[in-house]
């Protein structure tokens, strides 16, 4: 395991020699890694630091809320309106590739506009190594590393969790002192609920995938899962009310796991089961079914695309 | 301190058998399965997984370094097809919960596992015939050979991977290989 005073002393030397006397930018989106890192490099650089949180639209719900909130100590925290812009550009767009790219790029165009105003050269991510070991094999790209466009306006990219799985930023967290809420926040993928509903990116299907995730997360809490998500993975017939339904249908995925890198799909019990199906197909009428996703990882992975 | 050195034939847990390795206390390094035998400094060696035999660098070469290798899914396969073993496509591919039968609980590597084993595999090529002195040490319903064992020239193979969290016992197969380094 990690020696977390050590590599706290480490990072935070690691950020001030790399940054100088510039400023930077941090990508926050409210997870423990990029929140790890903001704390690290607000430690190293104080308030040439401006954390940014973008609003992409895809988030859960009442994300954005939280992450004001738990911030708010950061006087130079921005948050930022994007869910048209992110909206426009994955429109059409069906390619599990092409969305995190589209995702990955707008991420950084909105930092970079931001950096500009906070004249600010470097930039912040809170990639972990799970993150490029997928994007180096070519398994997935992720946002923060696979989507990063060519040509970036940036003097460099710090990237001070790096060499740290899951399991090891959460003890980071803790030894920094963030709040119980963000150390132990379960995983959630940079592309967001983009990357939970299969084929192009709606409003409909994101609201869907949005009240869905909620409430697997809440009915799941006992389970204590390393991740548990809802996903619209297509259209099927159904029956409510003595009319047909053609609507949308929900799969449900929660697994337990040490680092990401490995992990197996939880064993739920039958009633536990019909409540999320009820309570999910109750409350939106617009969902025809709901499945649950036996896989373990491999050969699946934890995310839908 | 043991040094055991991790070639990396680009498998998705190479880091975790460093992480692992890193974790019983060992000192350890991952290089790429490119580096020159005679810039390798270690008391052991483990082979990596990874996609593609065909892109297993050097691996063949590290097997005459006179150090103990612990080849590990395509690391064992490697070694089976180095030596003059077979390896083919399974009958069946072996993913996630796999439980392994231990042939052997004297063998250095798994046989403190025995009598059986849950881990953790992922694969669709396996080896189907065993290089010359080698003997088969375990063996499940999805897979014939899951591990294999020549304690006279140091040299092991499992199909399956004890780096990853999922595996029961993976880290007393990496202080077992451990032990065999430093004897």
């Amino acid at each position: 395991m990690v020696d977390t005073e050590l590599f706290i002393e480490e990072a935070v030397e690691e950020i001030e020699n790399e940054v100088g006397d510039a400023n930077a930018v941090i990508a926050l989106s409210g997870g423990v890694d990029s929140s790890v890192a903001a704390a690290l490099a607000y430690e190293a650089l104080g308030d040439r630091l401006t954390p940014v949180y973008v609003d992409t639209g895809l988030m859960r719900k009442g994300e954005t809320e939280q992450v004001a909130e738990t911030f708010s100590y950061m006087d130079s925290l921005r948050i930022v309106d994007a869910h048209e812009r992110f909206l426009d550009a994955l429109s059409g767009v069906t390619d599990p590739e092409e969305k995190r790219h589209i995702v990955g790029e707008g991420f950084i165009r909105e930092f970079e506009r931001e950096a500009r105003d906070a004249e600010a050269d470097y930039l912040v991510q809170g990639t972990i190594y799970p993150d490029r070991i997928e994007s180096e094999g070519n398994i997935k790209s992720h946002h923060n590393v696979g989507g990063l466009p060519d040509i970036v306006d940036f003097e460099g990219i710090v990237e001070p969790v790096r060499e740290l799985y899951k399991d090891e930023v959460r003890e980071v967290a803790r030894a920094l002192g963030l709040d119980e809420l963000v150390a132990e926040r379960m995983p959630f993928p940079g592309p967001g609920l983009a990357v939970r509903v299969l084929g192009e990116v709606t409003e409909e299907k994101l609201d869907v995938a949005r009240e869905a995730t909620h409430a697997v997360e809440e009915e799941l809490e006992a389970y204590d899962p390393w991740q548990a998500l809802a996903a619209v993975i297509g259209k099927a017939t159904g029956v409510k009310g003595d009319n047909r339904v053609h609507g949308w249908v929900v799969s449900v995925r929660a697994v337990e796991s040490r680092d990401g890198m490995t992990a197996r799909a939880l064993e739920l019990d039958w009633e536990t089961l019909q409540r999320l199906q009820s309570r999910i197909t109750g409350s939106q009428e617009n969902v025809a079914r709901v499945v649950y996703d036996v896989t373990h990882k491999p050969p699946a992975t934890i995310e839908y695309e | 301190m043991t040094r055991i050195v991790v070639v990396d034939n680009h498998g998705q847990f190479t880091h975790l058998e460093g992480r692992a390795l890193r974790d019983i206390g060992v000192e350890t390094a991952i290089v790429d399965n490119t580096t020159a035998p005679d810039e390798i400094d270690a008391d052991g060696l483990v082979l990596s997984g990874g996609p593609s035999i065909d892109e297993s660098g050097r691996c063949d070469e590290y097997l005459d370094l006179g150090v103990p290798v612990l080849g590990i899914c395509l690391g064992m396969q490697v070694i089976a097809d180095e030596l003059g073993g077979a390896v083919g496509a399974g009958d069946y591919g072996g993913y996630a919960d796999v439980t392994v039968d231990i042939d052997d609980s004297d063998d250095p590597l798994v046989g403190s596992l025995a009598p059986e084993t849950r881990v953790w595999a992922s694969h669709a090529d396996e080896v189907v015939e065993l290089p010359e002195g080698f003997v088969r040490t375990g063996s499940s319903d999805v897979c014939d050979i899951e591990s294999m064992s020549d304690p006279d020239r140091g040299l092991y193979g499992v199909q399956w991977h004890p780096e990853v969290a999922h595996t029961a016992e993976g880290e007393a197969v990496f202080e077992n290989f451990r032990a065999i380094c430093e004897s």
